[in-house]
């Protein structure tokens, strides 16, 4: 049984339990109260526990004046960071909580005092606009959640006042009112469930806002509050309620409701917690016990710690060596001023005092300021508008870009793909390593029920995809069996044998087990049934797919499942003897023994109406054949080998077993079992532990074969991932024969690959388990596993230095858990790098999570991780993206994901083309800030060294602030955005392409040389050849240029050439590539006109007064503009020319195959230009269109303290969702099932 | 792209209903799925070629014609801070031009090695004096030399801010260290005439410095640097000042002194009156004499020229050894066996 649809089971046991323990009370029944604890152990929790002051809290039902004196919180929230007064104090504190503020803070101060050179606003404006930027963005995610709160706050409610309902809104709600919720409604606050409309004092919750899963759940109200329903009833509640202070355990509660004296125990079941909402209720009442933010929800707000992508690590080292150039430049420049300083410049007027940064007297002292001055002289070398130009760049990828892409979007389920965070784009260009779930992701996650096996006997006529793909392999060519006209293809059924369908089974050998076979599919589960009770229209709830599949194959056979009451199961059955006469038969659920993943089973024990008591089990064979009595050896080979068949043919096996009980034997057990169930420590293991004395001596029954299909272009996309150079392994709960039909199904195995195998199925290691010794058996396995993984690691060796063939690893759960001992990691590591696939079965979360982080830290590879369900949680978490497939249902992975998408298949775009757009173009972006930033403060060294190191400023002030955030700010947010090295469809013919993103080439300390030493060449130009044209060049009047005049000249090439030096770094260059290069260049001759044309009566250095008109009037000016941008492009345009020619990358002959080519899609619009639209602009108008509701009130979301940008919630596109989001949506009242069609 | 195929039939049926976007969102459209109308830029053995060729071919005769242009100019460049210092101080100048009881008038030859066009400008050329340091570059109060004594914020002239008590006007380093040399030439025993009016810029004369401005309290403290000034003429007037004030950019600088107004011609000597004033010596800066004529282009500076010949020139290179390259050896223009996946396999 595949781990993850039982995974599954167990939120559904929420309802199931809740069935059960409604019955607490009734005599001898009493199933004492619910576990929910077990379903928090496994469920991903949003927060930690924190247990509150041990005291209680005591709260007086419907009335308002006895709380007062609690002083309770009220019910309004408020999830926004700020108010008026601390958001400039807060805002500021955690914009300067990233180094680079906080350095130019510390450079801003240092610039107010006299040691510096530049006056404050050289830094001042630069910090103030990247802060100006953050702090709107931040004011403006708040603001949203201002309202948003509002919204929430102002939500009507029903409330109990003297007699009658009024309408409050939320925010008056206080601890105490008694409510009333009508259906679909969301609940306001945590309430205790005192009474619905249903009876038996049920209610449905879905708590898909909880935990993301739609299945409904069931809750029970005490028997003794079921009257209070209408308002009449409801005011003479005087109910007294002790509880525990509140936590965020969403799972428990204790408490107790102490009505007229009487003191009646509270559990989880009776709470609805906010965000929950009520459904197939028509209202429920209930009393508030927890308000606004003491409720369970809002107490699980924490944002989860966001990942950073490996390029941005790089990033700080490039910045740190940034820091040691400026450290070393200061130096070089600081000694230099020690050593020059002296009396003999009379004209320095260094006689007398001298204040301390230039007294010769005291050389040391000068050289320790000077350094100081210089470190504030040159901190535009660290350049400051880089994070917050990434931001942006990333968020626009994101919401722009992988959000609407039309190639990711699955028009089946209608989903988008989405990106949940904006820090990993450009990991997604460098990933080598994916690990995948299979079921859900790779296979489709529909179960059909295909065959069966009763006892010893097999049924089901149909042939897997997987077979057909074996027997191709073999040459063989099957021929398709005959559908026959009793075949049925329901959804989740697809099933074909004459023997069995229509009743037919009666006529079977021993139409007695069959039928046994057909009440375990139909009594033995937690599945709820919705809608009309008639066949046809029935549909039924169940946490995985599997489950549905196996009661609806029941129905098919004739035991139609049709209603759940929280005490028995009804079933309508047509075997008896005569055909065509139905009886509705009710199975009383005595107790469930849930599923859990250590116990891989399901039981009920559950007695029939005519009193005969049965346990009913399900699970893995494994358990079960462990737990089988000694009859019947026959059916255990024969079902044993239908096993393997079934296994093979890549199905998904499930035994069923059962057994009679006496009544003195159950009695007996059910008292352990109440008191196991109502023990307060262990309580788990102990009722593990109970279950296992009554799970024993089964008798088989057979098994069942369900059929996973594999998602839509999964082997296509699986052979293009690989053929870029990116490995992948398949981490699954299945068998291993399952696993690798899969693998081969997929591409991921095929016949030219030596197969390695690592399983704990060898007969040292049964021989071992069946003396039963665990000391032994581990140091067995252990043993074998070593010498495996060494015999392994050695053939390995050989085989790709001889043979060149491509290995593939198999290895199950059980070995695994020894390979991943310390001792044994390294080979194990080594050898499964060394191969190109790798399938791991039988394995757990944890496991797929420690087999991740055994890659990601000692491989040092990036990995990224891709499932859909619960249990691939841990690993979409620890490994450096997560990717959720999204769609279908279930919503945990895609909570837990950086990325999610609807399909497998997507994952080519999603890695192929925005990963490698995302990773070239950042990495280009972030070179050439580094080039632009060095260059401007290389040409202030050089002219250090030219006013006797005193740290004297070349440039003016306003010129040095501009640069980044004008002048140079723009265009290179284009190049992030637009440049495209080759297009996506040859991204995709040529998925080679991608490995140079793995290899990291365009980010390596090579490449930031090759533009540091051009930076380098570039800054001598512009200083050595602006000084030398202008020593004497003057112009006919005889005039001499000053300082200013020659420092403009300088700034003005160094701005045209740094412009002109990003055009040549484009790859493709759009419209707004040549507006915005122009618009910077002609930005900062505007300002240049206007700056150095007025005179203020401030109380500035008017040094750079008129100077551009007095450069403009000379030749000089235009001739020295238009040799120094070329001379100084000349080394660049030279390195470029000779490596393309010389050493081509390979996108650049990419681009040269197929340089003549218009671009597939645009060729397509350029024909149809007029009223004709492509049906891709057709469709991406359609979904802009789709209403969006999940966007109003996540638009704001990207707030974790990375780099998330701004124009997060104008995007109105789905984005991620953190905890308190989760309380948002929770509580908005939207209807959820609006339509977008 | 078969996934486009297989995405696209199902939804055109489905977008049937709607109307047609605007234009505008058909350009939004093409933003987000980024198909957006661009140029591919490569840089293709022929756009190499071309480029360095045009480059060299433009840039070549552009370099002689500066070249040529810089070469018409003649320059007279006399440097005479170690001969107008009597040879019994020549060991220790210092004291020599800190004593003021010595005349320091001093004269000198010129040759004119060719004719000389008027105007002739006349500049003086310092050395090892660094305009540009920070302590001495900030000495000053532009917000003083405009207002005069009305403005009082002159913190920034230190140490020259006050002198017994009293602000001084212009105050400052800059203006204290005033070059005060002066030179009269004769010619053939005549007088020439040196014009030492407009030699500052315009812009200088009429809005950085004052008209109403008078010199006060300058030069007179125990420390004198340099020239002294009239106080009877407004600051806008002094252009010697004006011109100091205009820092150079590098520590070797001229400064324009005066224009003489008449034709020089070849192997005319030219007796040059000149009073040695200012203190170079403790830092051992030189003192240089310039007369110079003028061209469309400037003063005499070969280095425009040159470098555009020098690039010219390497790209013309460059662009033949490119093309030789090219022709002898060529690179197949988008050749797929250069993929290195394909150079894998076909090594194997």
């Amino acid at each position: 049984m595949n781990g993850k649809g039982w995974d599954r089971v167990r939120t559904a046991r929420l309802g199931g339990d809740g069935a059960a323990a409604g019955t607490t009370g009734i005599g001898s029944r009493r199933t004492g109260s619910v576990q929910l604890r077990q379903m928090s152990s496994q469920t991903v929790r949003l927060g930690r526990v924190q247990p509150q002051a041990p005291s209680h809290r005591t709260i007086y039902c419907n009335d308002r004046d006895a709380n007062l004196m609690a002083r309770f919180k009220v019910n309004s929230v408020s999830t926004t960071k700020y108010n008026v007064l601390t958001f400039l104090p807060k805002g500021l504190f955690e914009q300067f909580r990233r180094v680079a503020n906080l350095y130019f803070l510390m450079i801003s101060i240092l610039s107010t005092t006299p040691i510096s050179p530049v006056s404050p606003i050289t830094n001042v404006i630069p910090l103030s606009l990247v802060l100006l930027v953050s702090l709107i963005k931040e004011a403006f995610e708040d603001w949203k959640r201002f309202q948003n709160d509002i919204a929430i706050n102002s939500t009507p409610v029903d409330v109990l006042q003297g007699q009658n309902w009024e309408t409050v809104p939320w925010r008056k709600l206080q601890v105490g009112d008694v409510v009333r919720i009508k259906q679909d409604g969301f609940f306001p606050a945590d309430l205790l469930f005192l009474a619905s409309t249903n009876p038996d004092g049920v209610c449905y919750i879905e708590t898909s806002n909880l935990d993301g899963e739609t299945n409904l759940k069931i809750r029970k109200a005490l028997e003794r509050t079921w009257d209070f329903l209408l308002p009449d009833k409801a005011a003479e509640f005087k109910g007294e309620i002790q509880c525990e202070q509140p936590n965020n355990s969403l799972y428990t509660f204790t408490g107790n409701l102490i009505i007229e004296s009487q003191t009646l125990p509270l559990s989880p079941n009776q709470i609805l917690l906010r965000g929950c909402s009520l459904r197939n209720t028509e209202y429920m009442v209930g009393a508030v016990v927890f308000t606004g933010h003491e409720t369970k929800v809002m107490m699980n707000s924490m944002s989860v710690p966001s990942k950073r992508s490996t390029l941005e690590r790089k990033l700080d080292k490039l910045i740190l060596a940034l820091f040691c150039g400026l450290f070393l430049m200061c130096l070089i420049g600081a000694i230099g001023s020690g050593v020059f300083i002296d009396r003999k410049y009379y004209y320095l007027g260094l006689f007398g005092n001298v204040e301390d940064q230039f007294n010769p007297s005291n050389r040391f002292v000068v050289t320790i300021l000077t350094m100081f001055t210089l470190i504030t002289l040159y901190s535009t070398i660290i350049p400051i508008s880089l994070y917050v130009s990434i931001e942006m760049i990333k968020f626009i990828q994101c919401a722009q870009f992988i959000n609407k892409d039309l190639h990711m979007y699955h028009v089946e389920s209608d989903t988008p793909a989405l990106a949940r965070t904006s820090n990993l784009n450009e990991e997604l260009g460098q990933v080598e390593y994916i690990f995948s779930d299979k079921t859900g992701t790779l296979t489709r996650n529909l179960m059909e029920f295909f065959k069966c096996s009763i006892g010893g006997e097999a049924y089901g006529t149909g042939i897997t995809e997987i077979e057909k793909g074996q027997a191709e392999r073999l040459g063989k060519k099957l021929d398709e069996v005959k559908r026959s006209d009793t075949a049925i293809h329901d959804k989740g059924f697809n099933f074909d044998d004459a023997r069995i369908m229509r009743g037919a089974w009666r006529n079977e050998r021993d139409p007695e087990i069959c039928k046994e076979f057909f009440r375990c599919l139909a009594v033995c589960h937690t599945v709820l049934p919705e809608g009309d009770e008639s066949p046809e229209k029935i549909t039924y709830q169940a946490a995985s797919p599997d489950e549905s599949a196996l009661v609806n194959a029941a129905k098919h056979f004739g035991f139609f499942f049709f209603r759940r009451t929280p005490t028995s199961v009804m079933v309508r059955e047509s075997h008896v003897e005569k055909m065509g006469n139905i009886q509705d038969v009710s199975y009383d659920i005595l107790n469930v023994l849930e599923f859990n993943s250590t116990r891989k089973r399901q039981s009920v024990v559950c007695r029939y109406p005519n009193g005969r008591l049965v346990l009913y089990c399900k699970g893995a064979d494994t358990v079960i054949y462990e737990r089988l009595g000694d009859t019947n050896q026959d059916i255990k080979r024969l079902t044993r080998e239908h096993l393997e068949q079934f296994g093979s043919a890549g199905l998904r096996t499930l035994c069923l077993a059962y057994k009679e009980l006496s009544m003195d034997v159950y009695e007996k057990w059910n008292e352990k079992f109440i008191q196991a169930k109502s023990s307060l420590r262990d309580r788990e293991k102990k009722l593990d532990e109970v279950a296992e004395m009554i799970e024993n001596d089964l008798i088989l029954i057979g098994c069942t074969a369900i059929e996973d299909k594999l998602q839509e272009g999964v082997p296509a996309c699986i052979e293009t991932l690989s053929r870029a150079g990116i490995k992948i392994w398949v981490l699954t709960g299945d068998k291993m024969e399952t696993a690798i039909n899969i693998a081969y199904a997929c591409n991921l195995i095929n016949n030219d690959m030596k197969q390695f195998i690592i399983t704990s199925e060898t007969d040292a290691i049964r021989e071992a388990e069946d003396k039963g010794d665990p000391v032994e058996i581990a140091r067995v396995i252990k043993e074998s596993v070593n010498h495996d993984l060494k015999r392994c690691l050695e053939e390995a060796q050989q085989y790709l230095h001889i043979a060149a063939q491509s290995l593939a690893l198999v290895i199950d759960g059980k070995c695994l858990m020894y390979a991943l001992d310390p001792n044994l990691r390294v080979n194990l590591l080594k050898l499964s790098l060394s191969c190109t696939s790798v399938v791991c079965c039988r394995v757990s979360p944890l496991q797929k999570a420690q087999v991740t982080s055994l890659v990601k830290k000692g491989a040092r590879k990036i990995t990224l991780s891709i499932g859909d369900g619960a249990n691939d949680v841990s690993m979409i978490q620890a490994a450096h993206v997560g990717v959720g497939i999204s769609g279908l249902e279930g919503m945990q992975a895609v909570m837990a994901s950086d990325f999610a998408i609807a399909q497998f298949r997507f994952l080519t775009d999603l890695l192929l083309v925005h990963g490698r757009w995302s990773y070239t173009r950042l990495c280009k972006v972030i070179t050439y800030f580094f080039y632009k930033n060095l260059t401007f403060t290389l040409t202030q060294f050089w002219f250090t060294f030219q006013t006797g190191f005193s740290g004297q400023r070349f440039y003016d002030d306003w010129f040095q602030s501009l640069y980044n955030v004008i002048f140079t700010a723009l265009p290179v947010i284009i190049l992030g955005l637009f440049d495209k090295d080759v297009s996506a469809s040859l991204a995709k013919k040529y998925p080679e392409l991608y490995k140079e993103g793995i290899k990291n080439v365009f980010f390596r300390w090579g490449v930031v040389a090759v533009w540091a030493f051009f930076a380098f060449y570039q800054s001598l130009i512009f200083f050595y050849f602006t000084t030398a044209a202008s020593r004497n060049g003057h112009n006919s009047s005889g005039k001499i240029f000053g300082l200013w005049d020659v420092s403009t000249m300088a700034f003005t090439c160094v701005v045209v050439t740094v412009n002109l030096r990003l055009l040549m770094a484009c790859n493709s260059i759009t419209r707004w590539h040549s507006l915005s290069i122009s618009g910077s260049i002609l930005a900062w001759f505007v300002f240049i006109f206007i700056y150095s044309g007025v005179m203020t009566p401030h109380d500035r250095q008017e040094n750079v007064f008129f100077v551009i008109y007095v450069l403009m009037s000379t030749f000089f000016f235009y001739l020295t503009l238009l040799l120094v941008p070329i001379v100084a492009l000349l080394g660049d345009f030279l390195y470029l020319g000779v490596q393309r020619w010389f050493f081509p990358h390979n996108y650049q002959i990419v681009q040269e195959i197929h340089r003549d080519e218009v671009e597939g899609i645009s060729r397509t619009e350029f024909l149809e230009i007029g009223n004709h639209l492509t049906p891709d602009e057709a469709r991406s108008y359609a979904i802009s269109q789709l209403p969006r509701e999940t966007s109003k009130h996540t638009g704001f979301a990207f707030d974790s303290p990375g780099y998330e940008s701004f124009f997060a919630s104008q995007a109105g596109v789905l984005a991620p969702q953190k905890s308190w989001d989760v309380a948002r949506r929770a509580s908005m009242r939207t209807s959820k099932k609006t339509s977008p069609k | 792209m078969e996934m486009e195929a297989s995405s696209t039939s199902p939804a055109s049926g489905g977008t049937q209903a709607h109307s047609y976007p605007p234009l505008r969102s058909r350009a939004f459209h093409k933003f987000t799925q980024q198909n957006l109308p661009a140029c591919k830029a490569q840089l293709t053995p022929a756009w190499v070629i071309t480029i360095f060729l045009v480059t060299g071919v433009v840039f070549i005769p552009a370099g002689l014609i500066f070249i040529c242009a810089s070469e018409s100019v003649v320059e007279i460049v006399d440097r005479y801070d170690i001969e107008c210092v009597p040879e019994s101080y020549r060991s220790n100048k210092v004291a020599y031009i800190k004593d003021n009881s010595i005349s320091k008038n001093c004269k000198r030859l010129i040759k004119v090695p060719k004719h000389m066009k008027a105007p002739i400008y006349v500049y003086y050329e310092l050395d090892n004096y660094y305009q540009n340091h920070r302590r001495y570059i900030k000495s000053r109060c532009d917000k003083q030399l405009l207002h005069g004594l009305k403005y009082k914020k002159t913190s920034l002239c230190v140490p020259e801010e006050y002198n017994n008590g009293l602000p001084i006007v212009p105050c400052g380093l800059v203006a204290w260290s005033l070059f005060n040399d002066s030179y009269s030439f004769i010619r053939e025993t005549v007088n020439m005439k040196v014009n030492r009016k407009n030699i500052a810029w315009m812009s200088d004369r009429e809005h950085k410095f004052g008209r109403n401005v008078y010199p006060f309290n300058f030069q007179n403290g125990s420390l004198i640097g340099g020239g002294k000034l009239d106080p009877n003429v407004p600051l806008s007037d002094q252009e010697d000042l004006i011109v100091w004030m205009r820092t150079s950019a590098l520590p070797k600088f001229r400064k324009l002194y005066g224009v003489i107004e008449e034709d020089l011609e070849a192997d005319e000597i030219i007796e040059v009156h000149l009073v040695n004033n200012y203190n170079t010596y403790s830092f051992g800066g030189k003192k240089r004499l310039v007369l110079t004529t003028k061209n469309w282009l400037g003063g005499k500076n070969n280095f425009l020229g040159v470098a555009y010949m020098v690039t010219g020139a390497f790209c013309i290179f460059l662009s033949i050894l490119f093309a030789l390259i090219h022709v002898k050896n060529p690179r197949p223009h988008g050749d797929a066996s250069h993929l290195y996946w394909n150079r894998k396999s076909n090594a194997n």
